[in-house]
């Protein structure tokens, strides 16, 4: 080697030295000769023959100067792909060669394709979570359960939020507002929840008493939300509101059946005259007829039976009271 | 100590920026709990004696938005990632202290399509692809709006990629004063404008 290349590579060796006192370990041995210096390029390829010059020996990786109690936030602070110089663990992923085994970590593709979350270790997740409970507020402890929700905050909003990968951010799903108010918490009377419920028809569920109102035609969430408690409003003022064409409501439209002024207790008084007439009792006026007991029971029967549908109760109901009406016991 | 130092380095990462830094806290207007608010989030006059009091956070007039429920639907297409997924959420809201109501896995869906082989011609050869769908649903249990807030940022951010989610929000609220009473009784004269016309 000549004179003044033997100090470029010396005064090369000296600065390599100082940058890599931490990197030398013991099992590393002592820095070789000036002529194979590792991690230098060397700049001179004049000695074609000496192959060993040209080559290049890794430095170890990190895992070996890791420690076992090393605080492993500091190594995957953040969301990274997988490093397998940085993960000291023996990973092996991959389909195995033929009567072998699955291919090592280095060099492993299906490693750094699949998502790691090496960032987010159990104490990573504890630091992070200590940091952001300042900014947590507590639920009222006086709502502890859903009825207490219910009786004070009645109407329930659902709105749904997308979060997905792709060319945009937005979805045209995320602006429809779901709004649902029991009709038992407004406050309606008879006439005015009646009318209601034919005015929104399917949107009320008659088990649960759940009013749905499903709006999606503005293009902003906010929109539809004003746009639904708007509805809300204007259903609840006209629903209180009589109009003049509501007296024609005939007896096919009622949602339930009223026995008072209908053909079944037009029959009954009949009967029940016709039979006082023949057995010439003193004339009985219809008022004392209906608030007799026999046709009290009777009436019962018939409401039960054509509002409950037809049960083994209620039909055993209608009987007895049929048989107390016009006076047969015998029968079984 | 050291995790708001952690914290703050994140905060100058690239996965938390600014906006945690700016976090506006809503106070809750009704709440049998005031003195706990009051006590913890002080105004700036008494931070010489509660030191501890993290300045970044300010506290607004708002009245607190109230969450009945979470639910996050997560999507996928590997089940192992999901369930690493699931365990980061699951202990995330344990760790703010948030009610996890129910964990369960949808079963999953797939969708087959069958193509030809072959550029041109060949119609009897098809190549079949499958696209395999995995679900997880976490349902987290009376949420109020910062709370609710902070977790859903915390746990999108750290989704990982090829997952989607979807969060449903169940806000309840109180009726609006314009419901309360009919407004026929108070307004006389339009009624009787009404009826004439």
């Amino acid at each position: 080697m000549f004179q003044f290349e033997k100090q470029a590579v010396a005064e090369n060796m000296m600065s390599a030295e100082i940058y890599y006192q931490q990197v030398v370990t013991s099992s590393w041995g002592s820095l070789n000769t000036s002529d194979e210096i590792s991690g230098i390029h060397t700049v001179s390829t004049r000695r074609r023959g000496r192959m060993s010059q040209l080559i290049r020996s890794h430095i170890p990786p990190r895992t070996e100067r890791m420690a076992v109690d090393q605080d492993w936030s500091s190594v995957y602070p953040t969301a990274a792909a997988f490093k397998p110089a940085s993960v000291p663990l023996p990973i092996r992923m991959g389909y195995p060669v033929k009567g072998g085994v699955p291919p090592p970590k280095e060099g492993n593709l299906e490693l750094i394709k699949i998502p790691n979350f090496l960032h987010l270790t159990p104490p990573a997740i504890k630091k992070h979570c200590a940091a952001l409970r300042d900014f947590c507020t507590e639920w009222p402890s006086a709502l502890d359960g859903d009825e207490k929700c219910e009786q004070h905050f009645p109407v329930e909003i659902e709105t749904v939020d997308y979060v997905s990968a792709g060319t945009s951010i937005r979805n045209p799903k995320a602006r429809i507002v779901t709004l649902r108010v029991k009709l038992s918490n407004l406050n309606l009377d008879d006439h005015a929840k009646k009318k209601l419920i034919k005015l929104v028809g399917k949107r009320y569920c008659k088990d649960t008493d759940v009013l749905t109102i499903i709006t999606d035609r503005c293009p902003l969430r906010r929109q539809n939300y004003d746009y639904g408690i708007h509805l809300l409003t204007v259903l609840y003022h006209e629903s209180w509101k009589t109009e003049a064409w509501e007296s024609e409501k005939t007896e096919e439209d009622m949602e339930e059946y009223i026995w008072e002024n209908s053909s079944s207790q037009k029959n009954a008084l009949d009967t029940l005259l016709q039979i006082k007439a023949t057995e010439n009792v003193s004339n009985v006026t219809k008022e004392e007829l209906l608030a007799s007991e026999v046709v009290r029971n009777y009436r019962n029967s018939v409401i039960a039976l054509k509002n409950e549908g037809e049960t083994e109760s209620n039909m055993s109901q209608y009987k007895e009271s049929v048989k107390k009406l016009l006076n047969i016991q015998a029968l079984p | 100590m050291a995790a708001r130092c952690l914290w703050r380095r994140l905060c100058q990462g690239s996965s938390f920026p600014v906006s945690y830094a700016s976090r506006v806290m809503q106070k809750q207007c009704f709440l049998p709990n005031m003195d706990l608010v009051g006590g913890r989030f002080s105004g700036s006059h008494v931070h010489t004696e509660e030191p501890k009091t993290n300045p970044l956070v300010s506290i607004s007039d708002e009245p607190e938005v109230l969450y009945r429920r979470l639910s996050l639907l997560v999507k996928g297409h590997d089940r192992a990632v999901l369930d690493s997924y699931e365990y980061f959420a699951v202990l995330a809201a344990k760790e703010l202290g948030i009610t996890v109501e129910k964990v369960h896995k949808p079963p999953k869906k797939i969708e087959r399509l069958t193509l030809l082989k072959s550029v041109h011609i060949y119609k009897k050869h098809r190549v079949q692809y499958e696209m395999r769908t995995h679900y997880t649903c976490l349902e987290l249990k009376h949420l109020t709006g910062s709370t609710a807030a902070v977790y859903l940022e915390y746990v999108e951010r750290n989704l990982p990629e090829g997952v989607a989610m979807e969060v449903k929000k169940t806000k309840i609220e109180k009726i609006p004063e314009h419901i309360q009473e009919p407004v026929w009784d108070t307004l006389p004269q339009v009624e009787e404008a009404e009826v004439k016309s």
